[in-house]
């Protein structure tokens, strides 16, 4: 997966040799061009990276489409469910209706439409800042076991030993309770202690991998000529760093964050459904799920729907994921 | 009865058993008799199917579960006196067990005597004798060791207590100069034939043969007994004893050779073998009856159906179902305690009483299923004692529609004169409870009561909000009648330093009333005393009633003698047979 993007020499202009029907363009574009222009031809990676835009669009403008439709996910309707029905959703499809276009909870009556949408914001929201973190700090402790290696590395290796080691699910399960009320005493709301609990929690267990890799990179990049060369002519540890070495790592950085982001979502999915994500009346995809499984044999739009959804995110990232992998390497066959 | 335990949901790894439902008790009408006709038949293995890891307790001395009584009273735990095994409110009928008759009171009703009857020994083939009742109740006064059972023999035995209200009497194991066994010789006393038994109480107890229907007040054999141990190894006075008890998997029970059915006035002990299943999953119990294949033709619950699965059962009366279902009222109020401590000013109390929208939480726990709006502390099933208080129409100074009046809270709040605290709602997580939590947290948000939810994990749930340093303001609960007399519902809900009194209510007025009502002994005056210290237990918010319940039973088709038994709120277990 090591990739080089070097200062690319553009192709003399004034070659005659060159017939004039051939594209002028085919000589002069750089390995991040070239990744493009195959990510771009992989009409199953497109397909993917519509469907997540479209959702991150709606993820974000959840509050104001729900306000739209006229649809709440916290507001409980009692006119919704049949009490002689033990509170199932009034007719099929989970009682949907023009007031609740994917029908409602069963005996909540909450609209499910703005639940699975608030649901999607909730997991999507944890899923990318786990991401982020653990991208910062992933490679920036990669970077400096890589680069300054010695005492440096041997402590950073030991310590992502450590963490790798950890049974993490377990770890979950057992430290949730203490850990939220502990991040509930800074002030925060139950609501953002939970979100903030698994973020941290994602970060803390995820950077170990990502920082393995990107020392992996590092070690290999730093004996290159271009950074020798670079060392040579005196430039500060900084430039090499930010110049020369982290340019570098932006493929093996994308690759990670989009395999990593549905690894995540489905996390918090389990760790809701297992009663340690996030809890009511907040709703997340895991949390819907969660809560639907038991009405599947009487209700089963309403493990369908969002179950269907969480499926489509999740592969949709892993396929572009895939995708981005393919493009961005150069020895990878493309049939 | 007691304490609404269990019942509920299991998630797919944690079990998340939950607090819905459980027994079911009191004035039943629909297919009651259904598969309760027919003749028992001997023979065949039953076969019952539940979620727990295990029972509570087996001990006879621990054991306070509702469902856990119904089982052991039917096969394992003989008892001086027992509930009828019958339908409606005949299952409430008092009948002797062990003894001759239903036991016999002196004048003022503070010394009760019951007399053995011949034949009736342990499974090792030893007579019962008073002694061994004797040791067993003496077992309630190691604190230490027996715990969770309940406290009846503690404070109602006549024996002396120290300065800090401690019984003198610490149970058999302690062996301290100070553990003074002779004011417990003098409080039960044997006859020279070790035939009758009587025990002398420190107050007037006119239904004291009720309480000893309760397996506290059953025999241990005093070589048998291991303490703590005991709970695994039960010696059993029943038709059936243990043969193999691997908790988590599955509790076996075969006929006990030494047990005479001419002792036993009660049991019938049809089938030859009995097969407890544990730890299965909720939903999978449900599915498991509902499709009714194999084995699970002769497999009945001990919890009842999950909600989910309620409408197919009985709203499409469905002719598969009609015969071996029930859906009845049970003996249970489920209610929320304030507490008092946390919210003392009185006004405020009334506000989130008024605040609360219990139609949505009647509906979230089920709808028509969960059984009806409650307004007080005292189930309709108990009878007498059952009077409307009137909560919601006159005491909070105004009628309170079902739906919660936010306006006139945030009025109440406003003539309080104190702002009102931040309150944390504490419920055992499980699917349904978390969103009743979540309709609460909803419904005082919009009188302007901040409210926190906290759930707890169902199985540690009772140890936190029973202790005072950990409850919260807020806290779920439900309870039922340890007998059918209110004397085992208002005092231990209000009395001051009473292990269920959540609210941790200490108002000495109240409880010199109670005191007053315990001391009447005429059973309609003291039922019509019992309804007004309700009404002024409602008056005070302490707790805020939701529901009266109502629980629903499935079972396999080859079982028979099943109906919904009123004592225990579930099935009649010792009374199942079944059909070849």
């Amino acid at each position: 997966m090591t990739l080089l993007i070097e200062p690319s020499a553009a192709p003399e202009p004034d070659d005659v040799s060159v017939p004039a029907s051939r594209p002028a363009e085919v000589a002069g574009r750089s390995l991040r061009q070239l990744a493009w222009t195959r990510l771009r031809r992989d009409k199953g990676a497109m397909v993917a990276m519509g469907i997540l835009i479209f959702i991150t669009l709606v993820a974000i403008f959840t509050p104001w489409i729900c306000n739209a439709l006229g649809v709440d996910p916290y507001t409980f309707d009692g006119t919704a469910v049949d009490p002689a029905l033990g509170s199932l959703p009034n007719g099929p499809w989970s009682g949907a209706s023009w007031e609740h276009p994917l029908g409602v909870e069963p005996l909540t009556g909450r609209d499910l439409l703005a639940r699975l949408l608030y649901g999607a914001r909730v997991s999507l929201f944890i899923a990318i800042v786990s991401v982020i973190i653990t991208a910062v700090v992933g490679t920036v402790v990669g970077i400096v076991a890589g680069y300054r290696g010695g005492k440096w590395d041997t402590v950073i290796g030991r310590t992502t030993d450590l963490l790798l080691a950890f049974p993490q699910i377990l770890m979950l399960i057992a430290l949730s309770g203490v850990l939220t009320q502990r991040i509930e005493a800074f002030g925060l709301s139950t609501e953002n202690a939970r979100i903030t609990y698994l973020i941290l929690v994602f970060s803390f267990f995820g950077w170990p991998y990502l920082a393995r890799l990107i020392r992996g990179q590092v070690l290999s990049l730093r004996e290159r000529e271009f950074v020798e060369a670079a060392i040579a002519t005196g430039a500060p540890t900084r430039r090499i760093l930010f110049k020369e070495i982290l340019p570098n790592l932006w493929a093996p950085l994308i690759v990670y964050t989009t395999i990593s982001l549905p690894t995540i979502i489905a996390a918090e999915a389990t760790l809701s459904y297992l009663g340690v994500g996030i809890v009511e009346p907040t709703p997340s995809l895991g949390k819907i799920l969660a809560d639907s499984v038991r009405f599947f044999t009487v209700v089963p739009s309403y493990l369908f729907i969002p179950g269907t959804v969480l499926v489509i995110v999740v592969f949709s990232f892993n396929l572009l994921g895939d995708s981005v992998r393919d493009a961005l390497d150069p020895r990878a066959s493309r049939l | 009865m007691k304490k609404a335990t269990r019942s509920g949901f299991r998630l797919v790894a944690l079990a998340a058993v939950g607090a819905l439902a459980l027994a079911a008790c009191g004035g039943s009408d629909s297919g009651d008799s259904a598969s309760g006709g027919g003749e028992g038949q001997k023979g065949g293995t039953l076969n019952v199917l539940t979620l727990s890891e295990q029972f509570q307790h087996l001990d006879p001395q621990r054991n306070y579960t509702g469902i856990d009584l119904a089982f052991t009273s039917g096969f394992l735990n003989r008892t001086l006196t027992q509930y009828k095994y019958a339908s409606g409110p005949d299952g409430v009928t008092l009948v002797p067990d062990m003894a001759t008759d239903t036991g016999t009171p002196n004048e003022d009703s503070t010394q009760w005597s019951f007399t053995l009857r011949d034949g009736v020994s342990f499974q090792d083939g030893t007579p019962v004798t008073c002694a061994d009742i004797k040791y067993g109740v003496s077992r309630t006064f190691a604190t230490d060791v027996i715990t969770d059972g309940p406290g009846y023999a503690l404070t109602m035995l006549d024996i002396p207590k120290d300065a800090e209200g401690t019984s003198v009497y610490k149970g058999p194991y302690n062996t301290d100069a100070t553990n003074d066994a002779a004011a417990f010789d003098k409080a039960i006393t044997c006859s020279e034939d070790g035939k009758t038994i009587t025990f002398n109480l420190n107050q007037a107890v006119g239904d004291f043969n009720y309480a000893v229907t309760l397996s506290a007040f059953a025999p241990v054999p005093k070589a048998a007994d291991t303490g703590e141990k005991y709970d695994d190894v039960v010696v059993s006075t029943g038709p059936y004893k243990i043969s193999e008890y691997a908790k988590g998997q599955k509790l076996t029970l075969v006929r006990n050779e030494n047990w005479n059915q001419d002792s036993d006035p009660i049991r019938k002990a049809y089938p030859d073998k009995i097969v407890v299943s544990f730890a299965l999953d909720a939903a999978a119990i449900d599915q498991r009856i509902m499709a009714d294949s194999g084995e699970d033709q002769t497999a009945v619950p001990l919890a009842g159906a999950q909600p989910e699965n309620l409408a197919a059962i009985f709203a499409a009366e469905d002719p598969r179902f009609s015969e071996r279902s029930v859906d009845a009222s049970d003996p249970y109020v489920r209610y929320y305690a304030i507490n008092t401590e946390k919210v003392p000013n009185e006004k405020q109390r009334w506000a989130i009483a008024a605040a609360t929208n219990r139609a949505e939480l009647l509906q979230i726990r089920g709808g028509n299923f969960a059984g009806t709006l409650a307004d007080g502390a005292i189930s309709p099933t108990l009878g007498a004692a059952f009077a409307p208080t009137g909560l919601w129409d006159t005491l909070l100074g105004q009628k309170i529609p079902d739906t919660g009046d936010p306006e006139y809270a945030k009025k109440l709040i406003a003539e309080s004169g104190e702002a009102m605290p931040e309150l944390t709602y504490q419920f055992p997580n499980n699917p349904v409870d978390e969103k009743m939590a979540a309709s609460l947290q909803s419904s005082l948000g919009k009188a302007g009561i901040k409210v926190k939810l906290q759930g707890i994990e169902p199985g540690e749930y009772y140890g936190i909000v029973m202790d005072p340093s950990k409850a919260e303001g807020l806290l779920r609960s439900g309870w039922a009648s340890d007998w059918p007399n209110a004397s085992t519902v208002i005092p231990p809900l209000f009395g001051k330093g009473e292990a269920f009194n959540l609210g941790l209510v200490n108002d000495p007025a109240y409880d010199a009333k109670v005191a007053e009502a315990k001391a009447i002994s005429d059973p309609a005056t003291q039922a019509k005393a019992w309804a007004d210290l309700n009404v002024e237990a409602m008056k005070h918010a302490w707790i805020v009633p939701t529901v009266f319940g109502k629980t629903q039973y499935v079972w396999g088709s080859k079982v028979g003698g099943a109906f919904m038994w009123d004592a225990y709120g579930s099935l009649p277990y010792g009374n199942l047979w079944v059909n070849q």
